[in-house]
């Protein structure tokens, strides 16, 4: 994907190998890929395609409330394509603006994981002795520990150490530090598998005869041959993360509602479902359906065109 | 004649109780201890109050009615209250009720492991004249006592005794904490702490029954959603509260319906008085603006009660311009005016304080407490940003809110307040006098708010016995906190009860449901 | 191997210790206990007596170790909330969230078993891909959102299933079955489903890529040659060698089962202990919370150790 701003002869040898031909063959893979892409630009720059700033409380009209999609409001005349909420902000802004929280929570929450789990996977599998010994134990206990609990344990330490004043604006990065520790372990467990196998391969064995470094060989050597089982866990987990991102929000201990996620919102839509304000709920849910479903699409292919022999 | 009167009454009570029927229902909170004693909390007391009684009682209209009193009346000039006990009232496990009951139950729920200890401040002892009169005295003349007992329960003494429950234990819990026995209209039967607790009616009660319960089953259902789906699909006969947005889809559906009312809680904004400096936003630690009372009204004036009422509260609520309700005695009509919406004169009154250009704070704000609460305090972050000031809100669980206000960690706050008498004094003994732990004065005035006048009028308030008199102090004391703008009362938060259609109910605005007066049809 | 079980029990204990610390630090933040155990009258000198009562006063440290001494002597305090041992309350929630857990770990299982092979065999057919497609929508939602949608289809709109609760239940000793009544039963169904959703689809999937590895290998393609039936293939030869990594995830998903039963037994308001912690997280029931933390703690390092146990007694390399 960023290869396409590279110089035009690395996109078309891009574009010719097994890799993209795969790609283009599977309508499953492009139209999944087309989804997220659109989300993501869409969420990127929400300010464009917004039709207002919800989160600014200077643009509400309290009485735009409850609007359905589609009608106008009876006190105001104003139509909403997705209807409002109680509040009387647009759904539809509101769901750009909590797919940008959402997804920035999931690929940093992410990113944090998979640095932290490729790193102890890599010297774990590397070094081998007592070092691997102690991030094996471990991450053998967390696996077990479920991960909702592991980060929910985090975000109430976080939370107590954070200074009163700065606990909303911190929230965000205190549920990334939540989610991403207590999803490294599958990044660790992978690359620690392949690290074993690739340490006594010959080109590693030359590189030490070189007298290079563990931590050059680690990074320069082993690394870009472990990639691509560590990108299919990164996919599948972008996924997990905006879910549980949601569901820590469900139980009150994610995104405050100044700055809502996806999940926050269905949170606050689940209480509209009996009351007939189906679109506070309907709209967001579809959203973070149509995002999970899409990167989880993207994920399923990513491991069966890297796994060539289940084809 | 007479026989055939006789006959068809007894046809009738078959009749009714051919129909009589079990009834389940379903509420937020499970009360946390049967000790009446033990913990005072509107869902323990409202729950006690079908199995327990006192010297008095309130009826469907809040008034005092005989209990376990028959009458009562002042000793000399206001040195206490002569109460004559009702005869032939039996205890659940038959033993009889005395006047060595009402002592000790005095010394048990005055007793320093007791949570409703304060009830009895103003008392000084208790005489047992003979089995059926008791006399309470108190040490300054008290005209509203009789009304503010009616939650104290009377317990068996032989029982709580030969059980080891003569004092609560709220720590660890005794006898008393999971069994009854008391002299209402319905026994404890089966009680699993969180889970379920059944009461079937007590056969020996003194009164005559209204209700046609065989047996009755609480369950708590916190998650509102749950609650109101097990209500639509008849699983329980009756929730309260109804969440606002569910109700008229409860109303519409056949089989169910829904009761609605209004709470004598008052729901209010409160400000920090005493802080000299703001302690959150773009200018935490400068001068407190709030210390001017231009900018408190200005304030008031930007609040648009109504569209808060007409969106997040769906009509069923009603503004308020004092810390009562229309319907609590001492209600100030002299004062039923509140501020007008208006954001012009908003404008006008920040640009006179000097902070035309508007200024940032924190608001804090409860996210279970209160009908919802967060989205209050939502809208008036909206409401406040039109006139130029931005609160920044940080909504948070009751059990981090309390202490939050404790300490002093707010610059606005969001606080609801239900009086316990139903008299005007209560909040103005809590909330607007100078706090005064010694005292036990203002113990909810987080913000600190102080008037001499108010300080010096409510213990004149407290012991004037002539109603009219009494009345203009109110008044008083009501213009002056209105004027400073000490509070911005909002509204009155809504009852919203939902039931099947074949129940038949009282609402009491206490938020007390009384099971005696439940019909299954 | 003496030595190996002796340094492993001492790092799970150790282990505990740690995760009951971390837990006890969260405890001070979550919030204060005293304003729910005292009303709206209660005095400044109330608050104070009762948090000294309590030892609230103390750093979080010093309540962990008092904790830990009285915890070690089998003795886990009284809840706040109701006055009672903890010890008694956990055993009265205990038998609710195992037997949902049970019956949802059953339905992932049979479930995610039958599909995943059915997957595997008719690997381009449509039926598979639309199982395999539906299946992605089950994880892409959140536990939560599907159980309030279950409610709703289900209980309100087609009332066939109770929405909450664990329905008529049987004492049997010190054990409250759900088992052995109508409504008990039917009460499971909705439960078990939203909890179960998740882990069969997980299964599944495993089942599928296993079997699709399986299926390719010689020995299997040796029974086709062979002449034996398909379904001999699939079920004697393949679907047998693919149940041990299934058995080892399974037995790793335990623990996911009674974690995420929380957010299920909020939903149904089902009265098990995840019940219980999410009420004791509101009112600020200390016991209570430091009590349901350790103990499903102590059950999955139990389970670790257990695993760890097993692969010694298989693989001799590992006696040292």
């Amino acid at each position: 994907m960023t290869t396409v701003t590279k110089p035009k002869s690395r996109f078309a040898r891009f574009w010719d190998s097994d890799f993209a031909y795969n790609f283009r063959r599977s309508p499953v893979a492009m139209v999944s890929f087309a989804i997220v892409a659109i989300l993501v630009i869409s969420s990127m720059f929400a300010p464009l395609f917004a039709t207002m700033n919800p989160f600014n409380p200077a643009n509400l009209d309290l009485l735009n409330g409850f609007t359905p999609p589609g009608t106008p409001n009876d006190f105001t005349g104003e139509r909403f394509l997705m209807g409002t909420d109680d509040q009387g902000r647009d759904v539809y802004s509101t769901i750009l603006y909590g797919m940008r929280v959402s997804l920035f929570v999931g690929f940093a929450a992410v990113m944090l994981g998979m640095v932290i789990g490729v790193t102890m996977g890599l010297i774990s599998g590397y070094f081998g002795g007592w070092t691997d010994t102690i991030i094996m134990r471990v991450a053998d206990v967390q696996l077990t520990f479920p991960s909702i609990l592991v980060a929910m344990l985090i975000f109430g330490v976080a939370k107590g150490f954070t200074p009163v004043e700065y606990r909303d604006q911190l929230a965000i990065w205190v549920l990334i530090l939540a989610i991403g520790l207590s999803d490294w372990v599958q990044f660790a467990r992978v690359v620690r598998g392949a690290t074993l196998v690739e340490r006594n391969k010959e080109y590693v064995q030359a590189a030490r005869l070189m007298g290079r470094g563990a931590f050059p060989i680690l990074f320069r050597h082993i690394l870009p041959n472990v990639l691509s089982p560590v990108l299919v866990i990164a996919t599948i987990s972008l996924a997990l993360a905006i879910i549980a991102e949601a569901t820590l929000s469900f139980l009150g201990v994610g995104a405050p509602s100044t700055q809502p996620s996806l999940g926050t919102l269905i949170r606050i839509g689940q209480g509209y479902l009996f009351s007939g304000e189906w679109w506070i709920l309907f709209f967001p849910s579809v959203t973070l359906l149509a995002l999970a479903l899409s990167v989880n699409m993207l994920g399923d292919w990513l491991r069966d065109a890297l796994n060539p022999k289940l084809r | 004649m007479f026989r055939f009167a006789a006959i068809s009454a007894l046809a009738l009570t078959v009749a009714s109780s051919a129909y009589a029927e079990s009834f389940r229902w379903a509420g937020t909170t499970d009360p946390q201890t049967m000790d009446p004693h033990a913990v005072n909390s509107a869902p323990v007391l409202g729950f006690l109050n079908n199995v327990y009684e006192g010297l008095v009682r309130r009826g469907k209209d809040m008034a005092v009615q005989p209990a376990l009193a028959t009458a009562w009346e002042p000793i000399g000039e206001g040195e206490g209250w002569r109460f004559t006990l009702r005869q032939g009232v039996k205890f659940h496990d038959g033993s009889d009720f005395t006047a060595e009951d009402v002592l000790f139950s005095y010394e048990r729920a005055s007793s320093e492991a007791s949570d409703t200890r304060s009830w009895f401040a103003p008392v000084s002892g208790v005489n047992v004249v003979d089995d059926y009169t008791v006399d309470i005295l108190t040490s300054a003349p008290n005209p509203l006592f009789p009304s503010s007992i009616a939650n104290w329960m009377i317990m068996d003494k032989g029982w709580t005794e030969a059980n080891n429950a003569a004092r609560p234990d709220k720590e660890n819990g005794n006898y008393a904490t999971l069994n009854v026995n008391g002299t209402g209209a319905f026994m404890l039967k089966d009680r699993q702490p969180g889970l379920t607790t059944t009461l079937a009616p007590f056969a020996g009660w003194w009164d005559e029954a209204e209700h046609n319960i065989t047996e009755a089953t609480f369950t708590p259902i916190d998650n509102p959603a749950t609650s109101v789906a097990a209500l639509l699909s008849g699983d329980v006969d009756m929730i309260n509260p109804v969440p606002i947005q569910d109700a008229a889809r409860v109303d519409e559906r056949d089989g169910t319906k829904v009761i609605r009312g209004v709470e004598a809680r008052v729901i209010m904004l409160g400000f920090g008085h005493e802080a000299d400096t703001l302690k959150y936003g773009a200018m935490a630690g400068k001068p407190n603006p709030f210390q001017d009372v231009r900018v408190r009204e200005a304030v008031a004036k930007a609040i648009n009660v109504d569209a808060i009422l007409k969106t997040i509260m769906r009509g069923s609520a009603e503004s308020v311009s004092q810390l009562v309700t229309p319907a609590m005695s001492g209600y100030s009509d002299a004062n039923a005016d509140r501020p007008a919406y208006d954001v012009e004169g908003a404008k006008a009154l920040l640009a006179e304080a000097g902070y035309a250009d508007g200024f940032s704070f924190g608001l804090k704000c409860p996210n279970n407490r209160y009908l919802n609460d967060e989205a209050v305090c939502q809208a008036v972050t909206g409401m406040l940003a039109r006139v130029g000031i931005t609160a920044e809100l940080e909504a948070m669980p009751v059990q981090n809110y309390w202490p939050e206000l404790r300490a002093d960690n707010f610059d606005m706050y969001l606080l609801g307040w239900s009086p316990g008498t139903f008299d005007h004094e209560h909040p103005v003994r809590f909330l607007v006098s100078t706090p005064n732990a010694e005292k036990k004065l203002g113990s909810w005035n987080f913000g600190g708010f102080s008037d001499a006048r108010v300080d010096e009028l409510l213990p004149m308030i407290q012991s004037e016995i002539d109603a009219e008199k009494r009345q203009g102090m109110v008044d008083e004391v009501t213009a002056i906190y209105q004027n400073a703008h000490a509070y911005v009362p909002m509204y009155v938060q809504p009852l919203v009860w939902g039931t099947r259609d074949n129940i038949a109910l009282t609402q009491r605005p206490d938020n007390f449901f009384i099971l005696r007066w439940v019909t299954v049809n | 191997m003496l030595s190996y079980i002796i340094r492993r029990v001492f790092q799970s204990v150790l282990v505990l210790l740690i995760v009951g610390l971390v837990a006890f630090a969260m405890f001070t933040f979550i919030g204060d206990p005293i304003d729910n155990m005292l009303g709206q009258e209660r005095t400044q000198e109330d608050v104070e007596r009762l948090r000294e009562r309590l030892g609230l006063d103390q750093p979080f440290v010093v309540q962990y170790v008092k904790f830990i001494i009285s915890a070690a002597q089998g003795n886990f305090g009284v809840s706040y909330e109701q006055g009672r041992p903890v010890a008694d309350i956990l055993a009265e929630r205990a038998p609710a969230t195992l037997e949902l857990a049970a019956v949802s770990g059953l339905f992932a299982l049979s479930l995610g078993i039958v599909l995943g092979v059915f997957t595997a065999i008719r690997r381009n057919g449509f039926a598979a891909n639309l199982i395999m497609g539906t299946s992605l929508i089950g994880v892409s939602l959140p536990t939560f959102l599907i159980g309030i949608l279950l409610i709703y289809v289900f209980s309100v709109e087609l009332d066939w299933l109770p929405s909450f609760g664990r329905g008529e239940t049987v004492q049997i000793g010190g054990w409250t079955t759900g088992f052995l009544t109508g409504s008990g039963l039917r009460a499971l169904i909705l439960p078990a489903i939203t909890l179960g959703l998740y882990q069969m689809t997980l299964i599944m999937r495993l089942v599928r890529s296993e079997m699709l590895e399986v299926l390719r290998q010689d020995y299997v393609r040796f029974a086709r040659a062979r002449g034996l039936s398909e379904r001999a293939v699939t079920f004697r030869h393949a679907l047998k060698n693919t149940m041990v990594p299934v058995i080892t995830v399974t037995g790793l998903q335990l623990g996911s089962i009674i974690a995420f039963a929380i957010i299920t037994e909020t939903v149904f308001q089902w009265p098990g202990v995840g019940l219980l912690f999410i009420n004791a997280v509101q009112f600020v029931d200390i016991p209570v919370m430091a009590a349901y933390l350790m103990l499903i703690s102590l059950m999955f390092v139990a389970i670790n150790l257990a695993v760890d146990l097993l692969y010694v007694a298989i693989d001799p390399r590992l006696r040292t």
